[in-house]
């Protein structure tokens, strides 16, 4: 496998033509720590809910090519979004283990004059960023958090299907809680905290999909979370900007703020959240900056 | 009478590369944990999906009064690992999927993003307003 000293950064889609804030946070976040990285020209990974259902063998060599521009370069990818690490942690793996799928793969390549080799690993920020350590991290916090509830949200692309993936546990993952904790804040128990957030099936119909997202954020706010903490752009938009919605499906009221873990992080280095571009949050910030003492 | 689709049953054979999938003994394991199947259980069942899938019974699986059966799954992957028999449901899912898809039976939202990623090679294409709130940041 590639060695470490540089990343290729994959931002992805969603995080880079929609909600670039969480970029900036992520950016901002490995220069303070030292995480190099560097950019290339990637496509869409492709979504590994939406075009694998589609057509797998398009899929395949989508995912494919993009390995191929880090391979290379020699680096390993850092991905941004559950989805995109998903799609080619996957791709990776199956084209690793699959010589007659390699095969097919990289005669569809070859019109673009690319080979697959299977030379480098995809890795998700969370890994990376725990690789790092929560203790090395904690040396920058200079913000108090102490006494703020998180719910913590992994996400499903992020640990499953675990044989592949291999970075947490697959029901009980510890990586982003651990992270959180290095901020001082505390993460919390809640009974849903495995659920899945909707997003998927939210593309077929959106009733199941908003139920899941009310039964979610009801778990959490009886646990008493001040705050979501999510690693998934996927879930990010669907938490953020949904919180009507399921309001209106569960006969409630949902006003509970949504941060990306490198958002939490950037705060808690003392970031400015002007610099961080919070105000562009669909559930609004405001309260919960002034309780924790940002103007 | 119900017919056997050997077509249909060899897409689905071929795609678990772990040759797992006769090894299901439908315990439904897979449906108990299902947050969907738990929402809409008339509608989406996870267990009834695979038997249908190694059985070739295609008349069971597409051209219904809607696709949710199929695509009613939310993707979470929690099947996957949950199963005692380590199938890797959602891989037979995806079959049934590129096979709705082919058939025109498919929620718009997919054939929508294919096109997207078809003709930009993102699936959500930059915008100038992004493109400059992103160099802004």
């Amino acid at each position: 496998m590639a060695k470490v000293e540089e990343y290729k950064l994959f931002p992805g889609c969603t995080i880079g033509n929609r909600i670039p804030f969480i970029e900036a946070s992520a950016r901002k976040v490995f220069d303070k720590l030292g995480i190099k990285t560097s950019d290339a020209a990637f496509a869409c990974c492709p979504d590994p809910v939406g075009f694998n259902s589609v057509d797998h063998t398009s899929w395949l060599a989508m995912g494919a090519r993009n390995l191929t521009l880090a391979e290379a370069e020699g680096k390993d990818i850092l991905s941004l979004c559950n989805g995109c690490f998903q799609t080619l942690k996957l791709v990776n793996v199956e084209l690793n283990n699959n010589e007659h799928e390699k095969e097919k793969i990289n005669k569809i390549l070859k019109v673009v004059g690319k080979e697959f080799q299977g030379s480098i690993n995809v890795k998700h920020f969370v890994e990376v960023l725990h690789d790092y350590g929560p203790d090395k991290i904690k040396e920058f916090v200079t913000h108090d958090f102490s006494g703020l509830k998180v719910a913590c949200h992994t996400g499903c692309h992020y640990n499953r299907p675990s044989e592949i993936v291999q970075t947490d546990d697959p029901m009980e993952p510890v990586k982003l809680r651990e992270l959180v904790a290095a901020t001082g804040a505390t993460p919390i128990d809640y009974s849903e905290e495995m659920l899945c957030c909707g997003s998927g099936v939210g593309n077929t119909e959106e009733a199941p999909s908003m139920q899941l997202l009310a039964n979610k954020f009801s778990s959490a706010v009886k646990a008493g979370a001040d705050v979501f903490v999510v690693i998934c752009p996927a879930c990010f938009q669907q938490m953020d900007t949904n919180q009507k919605k399921a309001g209106t499906q569960s006969n409630n009221e949902f006003k509970i703020p949504i941060l990306y873990l490198t958002e939490l992080i950037a705060l808690s280095f003392g970031m400015n959240p002007d610099e961080l571009g919070l105000k562009f949050h669909r559930a609004r910030l405001t309260e919960f900056l002034t309780k924790n003492g940002f103007k | 009478m119900v017919m056997v689709d050997y077509e249909l049953k060899k897409k689905v054979m071929d795609a678990n590369i772990h040759d797992a999938l006769k090894y299901c003994y439908q315990c439904n394991r897979c449906t108990d944990v299902c947050p969907v199947a738990d929402l809409a259980p008339n509608r989406y069942n996870p267990r009834n999906l695979i038997l249908n899938s190694f059985l070739g019974l295609k008349e069971n699986i597409f051209g219904g009064d809607d696709s949710f059966n199929i695509w009613g799954c939310t993707m979470c992957d929690t099947c996957d690992e949950i199963c005692p028999q380590k199938i890797e449901l959602t891989g037979v899912f995806t079959v049934l999927k590129n096979m709705s898809i082919a058939m025109g039976e498919a929620p718009e939202y997919y054939t929508i993003q294919a096109s997207a990623i078809y003709d930009s090679g993102k699936a959500i294409p930059p915008q100038p307003a992004i493109e400059r709130r992103r160099e802004q940041l």
